[in-house]
Protein backbone atom coordinates (compact mmCIF):
# COMPACT_ATOMS: atom_id res chain seq x y z
CA UNK A 1 0.00 0.00 0.00
CA UNK A 2 2.72 2.52 0.67
CA UNK A 3 4.66 1.43 -2.09
CA UNK A 4 1.85 2.17 -4.68
CA UNK A 5 1.18 5.35 -2.57
CA UNK A 6 4.42 6.15 -3.26
CA UNK A 7 4.15 5.39 -6.72
CA UNK A 8 1.64 7.24 -7.18
CA UNK A 9 3.14 10.56 -5.22
CA UNK A 10 6.31 9.80 -7.76
CA UNK A 11 4.29 9.62 -10.70
CA UNK A 12 2.92 12.93 -9.72
CA UNK A 13 6.17 14.93 -9.26
CA UNK A 14 7.27 13.36 -12.73
CA UNK A 15 4.41 14.69 -14.32
CA UNK A 16 4.67 18.33 -12.25
CA UNK A 17 8.06 18.52 -13.64
CA UNK A 18 7.87 17.34 -16.98
CA UNK A 19 4.72 20.10 -16.99
CA UNK A 20 7.19 22.57 -15.68
CA UNK A 21 9.65 21.41 -17.68
CA UNK A 22 6.93 21.84 -21.40
CA UNK A 23 6.58 25.59 -19.42
CA UNK A 24 9.74 26.19 -19.37
CA UNK A 25 10.58 25.55 -23.07
CA UNK A 26 7.41 26.84 -24.06
CA UNK A 27 8.33 29.42 -22.04
CA UNK A 28 11.93 29.62 -23.93
CA UNK A 29 10.05 29.67 -26.91
CA UNK A 30 7.96 32.44 -26.39
CA UNK A 31 11.07 34.17 -25.16
CA UNK A 32 12.08 33.48 -28.47
CA UNK A 33 9.24 33.96 -29.99
CA UNK A 34 9.20 37.60 -28.39
CA UNK A 35 12.60 38.97 -28.95
CA UNK A 36 11.73 38.14 -32.36
CA UNK A 37 8.75 40.13 -32.53
CA UNK A 38 10.45 42.66 -30.32
CA UNK A 39 13.20 42.93 -32.80
CA UNK A 40 10.35 43.07 -36.12
CA UNK A 41 8.67 45.60 -33.89
CA UNK A 42 11.07 47.73 -32.61
CA UNK A 43 11.59 47.54 -36.62
CA UNK A 44 7.96 48.52 -37.26
CA UNK A 45 6.13 49.84 -34.23
CA UNK A 46 7.53 50.52 -30.99
CA UNK A 47 4.06 50.53 -29.57
CA UNK A 48 2.88 47.52 -30.35
CA UNK A 49 6.08 45.80 -29.74
CA UNK A 50 5.69 47.45 -26.29
CA UNK A 51 2.18 46.20 -25.90
CA UNK A 52 2.80 42.60 -27.10
CA UNK A 53 5.66 42.44 -24.71
CA UNK A 54 4.21 43.23 -21.94
CA UNK A 55 1.15 40.83 -22.59
CA UNK A 56 4.11 38.26 -23.16
CA UNK A 57 5.49 39.81 -20.08
CA UNK A 58 2.31 39.07 -18.11
CA UNK A 59 1.96 35.49 -19.59
CA UNK A 60 4.89 34.48 -18.78
CA UNK A 61 4.73 35.31 -15.29
CA UNK A 62 1.18 34.13 -14.31
CA UNK A 63 2.41 30.88 -15.83
CA UNK A 64 5.56 30.68 -13.74
CA UNK A 65 3.61 31.93 -11.01
CA UNK A 66 1.72 28.79 -11.53
CA UNK A 67 4.21 26.41 -12.01
CA UNK A 68 6.01 27.53 -8.67
CA UNK A 69 2.30 27.10 -7.22
CA UNK A 70 2.06 23.35 -8.14
CA UNK A 71 6.11 22.26 -7.65
CA UNK A 72 5.37 23.87 -3.98
CA UNK A 73 2.26 21.79 -3.21
CA UNK A 74 3.56 18.63 -4.89
CA UNK A 75 6.95 18.95 -2.20
CA UNK A 76 4.16 19.44 0.53
CA UNK A 77 2.43 16.80 -0.49
CA UNK A 78 5.95 14.47 -0.77
CA UNK A 79 7.08 15.75 2.66
CA UNK A 80 3.90 14.54 4.35
CA UNK A 81 3.96 11.65 2.65
CA UNK A 82 7.53 10.97 3.83
CA UNK A 83 6.05 12.39 7.39
CA UNK A 84 3.24 9.90 7.35
CA UNK A 85 5.73 7.05 5.94
CA UNK A 86 7.78 7.64 8.79
CA UNK A 87 5.40 7.48 11.10
CA UNK A 88 3.63 4.65 9.82
CA UNK A 89 7.05 2.97 9.66
CA UNK A 90 7.60 4.13 13.59
CA UNK A 91 4.47 2.57 14.99
CA UNK A 92 4.97 -0.61 12.78
CA UNK A 93 8.80 -0.78 14.12
CA UNK A 94 6.96 -0.37 17.44
CA UNK A 95 4.17 -2.77 17.04
CA UNK A 96 7.16 -5.19 16.10
CA UNK A 97 8.85 -4.83 19.01
CA UNK A 98 6.07 -4.58 20.75
CA UNK A 99 5.21 -8.47 19.29
CA UNK A 100 8.78 -9.83 19.38
CA UNK A 101 9.02 -8.92 22.58
CA UNK A 102 5.55 -10.97 23.72
CA UNK A 103 6.63 -13.70 21.46
CA UNK A 104 9.81 -13.86 23.28
CA UNK A 105 7.81 -13.51 26.68
CA UNK A 106 5.37 -16.38 25.71
CA UNK A 107 8.85 -18.13 24.53
CA UNK A 108 10.93 -17.92 27.40
CA UNK A 109 7.06 -18.89 29.53
CA UNK A 110 6.85 -22.27 27.81
CA UNK A 111 11.00 -23.05 27.73
CA UNK A 112 10.72 -22.36 31.42
CA UNK A 113 7.32 -24.98 31.99
CA UNK A 114 8.87 -27.70 29.79
CA UNK A 115 12.19 -27.23 31.56
CA UNK A 116 10.13 -27.21 34.97
CA UNK A 117 8.21 -30.15 33.68
CA UNK A 118 11.53 -31.83 32.85
CA UNK A 119 13.62 -31.19 36.11
CA UNK A 120 10.55 -32.59 37.77
CA UNK A 121 10.20 -35.33 36.10
CA UNK A 122 13.97 -36.30 35.96
CA UNK A 123 14.27 -35.96 39.43
CA UNK A 124 11.38 -38.16 40.13
CA UNK A 125 13.02 -41.08 37.72
CA UNK A 126 15.98 -40.70 39.41
CA UNK A 127 14.49 -41.02 42.69
CA UNK A 128 12.59 -43.93 41.47
CA UNK A 129 15.69 -45.11 39.72
CA UNK A 130 17.96 -44.61 43.27
CA UNK A 131 15.16 -46.36 45.51
CA UNK A 132 15.54 -49.35 42.95
CA UNK A 133 19.11 -49.57 42.77
CA UNK A 134 18.89 -49.14 46.87
CA UNK A 135 16.51 -52.07 47.10
CA UNK A 136 18.17 -53.83 44.91
CA UNK A 137 21.57 -53.47 47.06
CA UNK A 138 19.49 -54.22 49.86
CA UNK A 139 18.43 -57.75 48.46
CA UNK A 140 21.64 -58.65 47.66
CA UNK A 141 23.41 -57.29 50.28
CA UNK A 142 21.00 -59.63 52.30
CA UNK A 143 21.00 -62.42 50.11
CA UNK A 144 25.28 -62.73 50.64
CA UNK A 145 24.48 -62.20 54.37
CA UNK A 146 22.24 -65.29 54.35
CA UNK A 147 24.42 -66.89 51.82
CA UNK A 148 27.70 -66.40 54.39
CA UNK A 149 25.39 -66.95 57.73
CA UNK A 150 24.78 -70.56 55.70
CA UNK A 151 28.36 -70.85 54.91
CA UNK A 152 29.46 -70.43 58.44
CA UNK A 153 26.83 -72.76 60.09
CA UNK A 154 27.89 -75.21 57.30
CA UNK A 155 31.39 -74.45 59.30
CA UNK A 156 30.49 -74.79 62.51
CA UNK A 157 28.66 -77.82 61.70
CA UNK A 158 31.55 -79.63 59.78
CA UNK A 159 33.95 -78.66 62.35
CA UNK A 160 31.72 -80.19 65.22
CA UNK A 161 31.36 -83.20 62.86
CA UNK A 162 35.12 -83.40 62.66
CA UNK A 163 36.21 -82.76 65.71
CA UNK A 164 33.33 -85.26 67.31
CA UNK A 165 34.92 -88.03 64.92
CA UNK A 166 38.27 -87.35 66.28
CA UNK A 167 37.67 -87.32 69.71
CA UNK A 168 35.19 -90.76 69.46
CA UNK A 169 37.60 -92.35 67.27
CA UNK A 170 39.84 -92.27 69.90
CA UNK A 171 37.27 -92.25 72.74
CA UNK A 172 34.44 -95.17 72.16
CA UNK A 173 35.26 -98.30 72.57
CA UNK A 174 34.24 -101.17 71.05
CA UNK A 175 31.41 -102.13 73.71
CA UNK A 176 30.18 -98.51 72.96
CA UNK A 177 30.55 -99.11 69.10
CA UNK A 178 28.58 -102.27 69.25
CA UNK A 179 25.70 -100.96 71.83
CA UNK A 180 25.30 -97.75 69.36
CA UNK A 181 24.50 -100.71 66.48
CA UNK A 182 22.21 -102.67 68.65
CA UNK A 183 20.45 -99.81 69.41
CA UNK A 184 20.11 -99.02 65.54
CA UNK A 185 18.88 -102.42 64.94
CA UNK A 186 16.35 -102.50 68.20
CA UNK A 187 15.19 -98.76 66.36
CA UNK A 188 15.16 -100.41 62.70
CA UNK A 189 12.76 -103.23 64.14
CA UNK A 190 10.65 -100.25 66.03
CA UNK A 191 10.11 -98.57 63.26
CA UNK A 192 9.83 -101.30 60.82
CA UNK A 193 12.28 -100.63 58.79
CA UNK A 194 13.61 -104.24 58.62
CA UNK A 195 10.29 -105.95 58.35
CA UNK B 1 21.04 -128.24 51.33
CA UNK B 2 19.44 -126.56 53.98
CA UNK B 3 20.93 -127.87 56.39
CA UNK B 4 24.62 -127.63 54.95
CA UNK B 5 23.40 -123.85 54.43
CA UNK B 6 22.27 -124.00 58.38
CA UNK B 7 25.50 -125.12 59.58
CA UNK B 8 27.53 -123.16 57.71
CA UNK B 9 25.56 -119.75 58.70
CA UNK B 10 25.98 -121.32 62.31
CA UNK B 11 28.70 -118.54 62.97
CA UNK B 12 29.05 -117.08 59.49
CA UNK B 13 27.15 -113.88 59.70
CA UNK B 14 28.85 -111.91 56.83
CA UNK B 15 28.93 -112.18 52.95
CA UNK B 16 32.64 -111.46 52.66
CA UNK B 17 32.58 -114.36 55.71
CA UNK B 18 30.14 -116.73 53.57
CA UNK B 19 32.12 -116.52 50.34
CA UNK B 20 35.37 -117.12 51.82
CA UNK B 21 34.39 -119.88 53.84
CA UNK B 22 32.70 -121.49 50.55
CA UNK B 23 35.81 -121.33 48.52
CA UNK B 24 37.79 -122.86 51.83
CA UNK B 25 34.94 -125.78 51.76
CA UNK B 26 35.32 -126.12 48.20
CA UNK B 27 38.74 -126.37 48.36
CA UNK B 28 38.92 -128.24 51.31
CA UNK B 29 36.03 -131.18 50.05
CA UNK B 30 37.89 -131.07 46.92
CA UNK B 31 41.18 -131.97 48.33
CA UNK B 32 39.75 -134.65 50.68
CA UNK B 33 37.99 -136.56 47.18
CA UNK B 34 40.13 -136.05 44.71
CA UNK B 35 43.66 -135.43 46.28
CA UNK B 36 46.12 -132.38 45.98
CA UNK B 37 47.62 -129.78 48.00
CA UNK B 38 46.38 -127.34 50.05
CA UNK B 39 47.55 -124.98 52.52
CA UNK B 40 44.36 -122.99 54.85
CA UNK B 41 45.16 -120.60 57.39
CA UNK B 42 44.54 -121.25 60.61
CA UNK B 43 41.03 -119.35 60.80
CA UNK B 44 40.19 -121.37 58.34
CA UNK B 45 41.14 -124.50 59.34
CA UNK B 46 39.37 -123.57 62.81
CA UNK B 47 36.49 -122.54 61.32
CA UNK B 48 36.53 -126.01 58.90
CA UNK B 49 36.97 -127.91 62.16
CA UNK B 50 34.21 -126.20 64.28
CA UNK B 51 31.68 -127.94 61.48
CA UNK B 52 29.36 -130.86 62.87
CA UNK B 53 30.64 -134.19 61.36
CA UNK B 54 27.37 -134.55 59.85
CA UNK B 55 27.80 -131.92 58.03
CA UNK B 56 31.04 -133.31 56.25
CA UNK B 57 28.90 -136.76 55.47
CA UNK B 58 26.47 -135.06 53.45
CA UNK B 59 28.93 -134.59 50.65
CA UNK B 60 30.28 -137.52 48.62
CA UNK B 61 32.50 -137.32 45.12
CA UNK B 62 29.33 -137.90 43.42
CA UNK B 63 27.70 -134.63 44.62
CA UNK B 64 29.99 -132.37 45.90
CA UNK B 65 30.18 -130.23 42.73
CA UNK B 66 26.24 -129.82 42.36
CA UNK B 67 25.78 -129.12 45.99
CA UNK B 68 28.57 -126.40 46.00
CA UNK B 69 27.32 -125.20 43.10
CA UNK B 70 23.88 -124.94 44.25
CA UNK B 71 25.02 -123.10 47.52
CA UNK B 72 26.56 -120.50 45.00
CA UNK B 73 23.40 -119.64 43.61
CA UNK B 74 21.80 -119.57 47.08
CA UNK B 75 23.89 -117.22 48.12
CA UNK B 76 21.53 -113.98 46.01
CA UNK B 77 18.22 -115.34 47.76
CA UNK B 78 19.15 -115.40 51.35
CA UNK B 79 18.34 -112.01 53.23
CA UNK B 80 20.83 -109.33 53.39
CA UNK B 81 20.95 -106.55 55.73
CA UNK B 82 23.78 -103.92 54.70
CA UNK B 83 25.03 -102.06 57.71
CA UNK B 84 28.02 -99.09 57.29
CA UNK B 85 29.91 -99.09 60.32
CA UNK B 86 32.56 -96.17 61.76
CA UNK B 87 34.94 -98.96 62.60
CA UNK B 88 36.54 -102.12 61.01
CA UNK B 89 34.55 -104.83 62.98
CA UNK B 90 37.17 -108.03 63.93
CA UNK B 91 35.58 -111.53 64.26
CA UNK B 92 34.20 -111.42 67.89
CA UNK B 93 32.73 -107.79 66.71
CA UNK B 94 31.23 -109.64 63.62
CA UNK B 95 30.00 -112.44 65.77
CA UNK B 96 27.85 -110.24 68.49
CA UNK B 97 26.33 -107.45 65.99
CA UNK B 98 25.30 -110.75 63.33
CA UNK B 99 24.06 -112.78 66.62
CA UNK B 100 22.28 -109.82 67.80
CA UNK B 101 20.45 -109.09 63.90
CA UNK B 102 19.81 -112.97 64.07
CA UNK B 103 17.83 -112.57 67.15
CA UNK B 104 16.48 -109.31 66.79
CA UNK B 105 14.47 -109.92 63.42
CA UNK B 106 14.26 -114.05 64.09
CA UNK B 107 15.57 -114.54 60.84
CA UNK B 108 18.13 -117.41 61.22
CA UNK B 109 19.25 -117.03 57.47
CA UNK B 110 20.15 -112.95 57.86
CA UNK B 111 23.50 -112.34 56.35
CA UNK B 112 25.50 -108.62 56.90
CA UNK B 113 27.67 -107.46 54.11
CA UNK B 114 29.70 -104.81 56.34
CA UNK B 115 31.14 -101.10 55.01
CA UNK B 116 32.74 -98.99 56.49
CA UNK B 117 32.10 -95.32 56.61
CA UNK B 118 34.01 -92.84 58.76
CA UNK B 119 31.93 -89.90 58.34
CA UNK B 120 29.24 -91.01 60.11
CA UNK B 121 30.91 -90.10 63.22
CA UNK B 122 29.34 -92.94 65.21
CA UNK B 123 26.09 -95.52 65.22
CA UNK B 124 25.30 -97.23 61.99
CA UNK B 125 23.60 -96.82 58.92
CA UNK B 126 21.57 -99.51 57.75
CA UNK B 127 20.85 -100.37 54.50
CA UNK B 128 17.00 -103.03 53.84
CA UNK B 129 15.95 -104.28 50.73
CA UNK B 130 16.72 -101.07 48.29
CA UNK B 131 15.95 -98.34 51.41
CA UNK B 132 18.27 -96.86 53.54
CA UNK B 133 18.26 -95.65 57.05
CA UNK B 134 21.10 -93.54 58.81
CA UNK B 135 20.99 -94.18 62.61
CA UNK B 136 24.26 -92.77 62.86
CA UNK B 137 25.57 -89.78 65.04
CA UNK B 138 25.58 -87.54 62.13
CA UNK B 139 22.03 -87.69 60.97
CA UNK B 140 21.04 -86.99 64.80
CA UNK B 141 23.59 -84.07 64.39
CA UNK B 142 21.43 -83.15 61.43
CA UNK B 143 18.20 -82.82 62.54
CA UNK B 144 19.06 -80.81 65.71
CA UNK B 145 20.98 -78.88 63.07
CA UNK B 146 19.02 -75.77 64.45
CA UNK B 147 19.40 -76.05 67.77
CA UNK B 148 23.06 -76.72 67.90
CA UNK B 149 23.91 -73.68 65.72
CA UNK B 150 21.37 -71.61 68.19
CA UNK B 151 23.47 -73.33 71.10
CA UNK B 152 26.47 -72.03 69.60
CA UNK B 153 25.59 -69.19 68.84
CA UNK B 154 24.09 -68.04 71.95
CA UNK B 155 27.56 -69.22 73.94
CA UNK B 156 29.46 -67.42 71.26
CA UNK B 157 28.01 -64.49 72.67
Amino acid sequence: MYFDQYLQRRNYFEEQKKVFQETKQKSSQLLQAVEEAQASLLTQDNFVTKQLINQYSNQLSELIKNSGSSISAAQEQLIHFMEDLQKRSSDFEEASRVSTEKRISQLFERLEAKLSDFLIQTEQKTATSIELELKSVRQLIETYKNAQLKLIDENIIAMMEQTLSIILTKKLSLKDQLDLVYEALEKAKVEKFIV
Amino acid sequence: MDQILSDILENTFTLTQLKTRLRVLKASLLKEFFGGELEQAPEDLNWLSSLPKSFYLQFTKDNVYKLLEDLEKTIPTLPILTIYLTFEPNENALFQIGSFARKTYSTPLLLLDIKLDPALIAGCSLVWKGRQRDFSLRSKLEEKKPEILNSFKRFLR
